[in-house]
């Protein structure tokens, strides 16, 4: 598994494993790693708001719709300590990485 | 009649009644003020300043950024008294002497008045973890095992603030005998924390963490016991190791590290939070017992005895390897997933609280070397007030020869201007400015210091200026 530590926001709040970007969400429902691209055409996760009244985002191209209960339950493990996220991702430990910045929508960056 | 059970009422006390409970738990007589800067082979005495407990708010969750505000500062000293009550402390000697204060610190109802006020202190005193740590996603064994041993994979050579505090303070002894200091809270009853998790029954990790204690303990032979080995350092370098003695000299971080053990120890529903905290710390105190035995050695000329650092680098290794080993991977595979966001939990609070403890050390360590600057800051800071450029609450003070001022600090930067007479202000461990009427010093936020009256009477002023630059500009 690959142990990685992120900035919860700004400079570095992202690491791109395998070819996917992920970023840490803060949400009014709770906190989890998101991968910041659709799974439909890949679109821009990391800028999607919440479907209201339900616990599910919204991708801002094409509306699809993704459940935040499983991200919470059964997300990739993950804990903050102040501004700096460590994730555990299922990838082997020598697998290539990224850290980088991806902007997060309002609703993905409550403190 | 009805026999249905009354509805549960969890406990927890009123805002007025818990500030209530604490004054009258701190006006214990052995908790008033000092007329002394230290105790004397009392471990009994602790000054808990009651005289401003009616003006602190407990009913809260202090914020991170209030760790080391007063209010933090008197939470800490409270709390470190109600759980050594749980603890064993005899003085050196002259216990006839002390015996009512011995009664006094042990009876029923100091231990009762305590456990009332102990909840609300905790929530107010790490209720902050609940904000600044957070566990998310689905959490196995396997991925609890990589995060904790990609801890190894770390750089842990890399000097503390703290030490490089030291390493560059105008005076290095002087520093380095404030930062032991802080550490006899902790190493003079090293252990006693962790045996709190070692009562009762649990099967076989129990008896793999009693190994862990009976090392801490030195196998039955006093001198190789760690608080034994820790009072030796003490003794090379001058210090005294009577429990406590140097009581106003410990930080608010200080004394926080050290209650956070008790607080999870003490509080068992939190015992996997503990068994984070112990990995975190047996695997980092390693590297750091190393290069502490290195500085120790390089102030003092290598008078000082480091025989406790030196024994924490090796036996360390093994109890870093045996939390994980014999304890967390045994346990989560007896209990599953469910414990595991605990440990995590609690090995990312007590990092957190290690830095916060480095932080403030260092951050002492500046203010007690600046003292002459902060000394010559009084006039141009005097200056702005007496022109009127800035206007802040005044309080005014009339004290006799003798009258000290017990350790505390302040929430803002405040100025002390001398009327009359003459003060010794007091900013860490050996470390004092003499102020003469006319002279005065700039206190800054958050920083420990006291003052003692050195002429048969001191009249002087404290202005709250909140921020001494402002009255530069």
């Amino acid at each position: 598994m690959l142990v990685l530590s992120l900035a919860v926001s700004g400079t570095g709040n992202c690491a791109t494993v395998a070819g996917t970007p992920y970023v840490y969400a803060r949400t009014e429902l709770g906190s989890f790693v998101l991968p910041a691209r659709c799974p439909h055409r890949g679109g821009p996760l990391h800028l999607a708001a919440f479907e209201p009244g339900r616990a599910r985002l919204v991708c801002p191209w094409h509306e699809r719709a993704t459940s935040v209960s499983r991200s919470l339950k059964a997300g990739i493990p993950a804990v903050r300590r102040g501004e700096v996220v460590t994730v555990v991702f299922p990838h082997d430990a020598d697998a290539a990485y990224q850290v980088e910045h991806l902007p997060l929508s309002a609703e993905l960056s409550r403190a | 009649m009805s026999h249905a059970p009354a509805p549960y009422e969890p406990y927890a006390l009123s805002p007025e009644e818990l500030q209530a409970a604490v004054v009258r738990y701190a006006s214990n007589p052995i908790y008033l003020d000092n007329e002394e800067w230290v105790n004397d082979d009392n471990p009994y005495r602790r000054q808990l300043r009651p005289q401003v407990a009616k003006y602190l708010n407990f009913s809260r969750v202090l914020p991170k950024d209030e760790i080391l505000t007063y209010e933090s500062l008197a939470a800490q000293r409270l709390l470190t008294s109600i759980y050594d009550a749980d603890l064993v402390f005899l003085p050196k000697a002259d216990l006839a002497e002390k015996w009512d204060d011995f009664r006094q610190f042990y009876s029923p109802g100091n231990r009762a008045l305590g456990e009332i006020i102990r909840p609300g202190l905790e929530k107010f005193a790490f209720g902050f973890l609940d904000d600044e740590v957070e566990v998310s996603g689905k959490w196995t064994k396997d991925s609890l095992v990589e995060f904790l041993r990609a801890l190894q994979d770390r750089d842990l050579s890399v000097p503390t603030a703290s030490e490089s505090a030291i390493e560059k303070s105008a005076d290095p002894q002087r520093a380095a005998r404030m930062w032991l200091i802080q550490f006899a809270p902790d190493f003079l009853s090293e252990a006693s924390p962790m045996i709190r998790n070692v009562l009762g029954y649990y099967g076989e990790a129990q008896s793999d963490w009693f190994k862990i204690i009976i090392d801490e303990y030195g196998y039955g032979v006093h001198d190789t016991k760690h608080s034994r080995l820790f009072e030796r350092t003490l003794e090379s370098v001058g210090l005294r190791s009577d429990v406590h003695h140097y009581w106003q000299y410990y930080l608010t971080s200080s004394l926080l590290m050290n209650n956070y053990f008790h607080y999870l120890g003490k509080n068992h529903e939190l015992f996997f939070r503990y068994l984070g905290a112990l990995y975190y710390t047996e695997t980092t105190l390693v590297d750091f017992c190393r290069r502490t035995a290195d500085l120790l050695g390089r102030v003092f000329d290598d008078q000082a005895d480091v025989t406790y650092f030196t024994e924490h680098v090796h036996i360390d290794t093994h109890h870093g390897r045996m939390a994980l080993e014999k304890l967390i991977i045994p346990l989560v595979e007896t209990y599953g997933d469910v414990v595991i966001p605990e440990i995590v939990r609690g090995y990312e609070e007590f990092q957190l609280i290690s830095e916060i403890a480095d932080q403030d050390f260092a951050a002492q360590i500046e203010w007690m070397d600046a003292g002459p600057q902060y000394k010559v800051l009084h006039a141009p800071v005097w200056a702005a007030i007496e022109s009127g450029k800035v206007t802040a609450p005044i309080a005014h003070l009339v004290e006799p020869r003798g009258e000290l001022s017990n350790t505390h600090c302040h929430d803002g930067d405040e100025l002390c201007h001398i009327v009359s007479g003459t003060m010794k202000f007091v900013s860490g461990f050996g470390s004092h400015q003499i102020l003469e009427a006319g002279q005065g010093t700039v206190i800054r936020k958050n920083r420990l210091h006291g003052a003692i009256i050195e002429s048969d009477e001191c009249i002087y002023q404290i202005h709250s200026v909140e921020d001494y630059r402002k009255c530069l500009s």
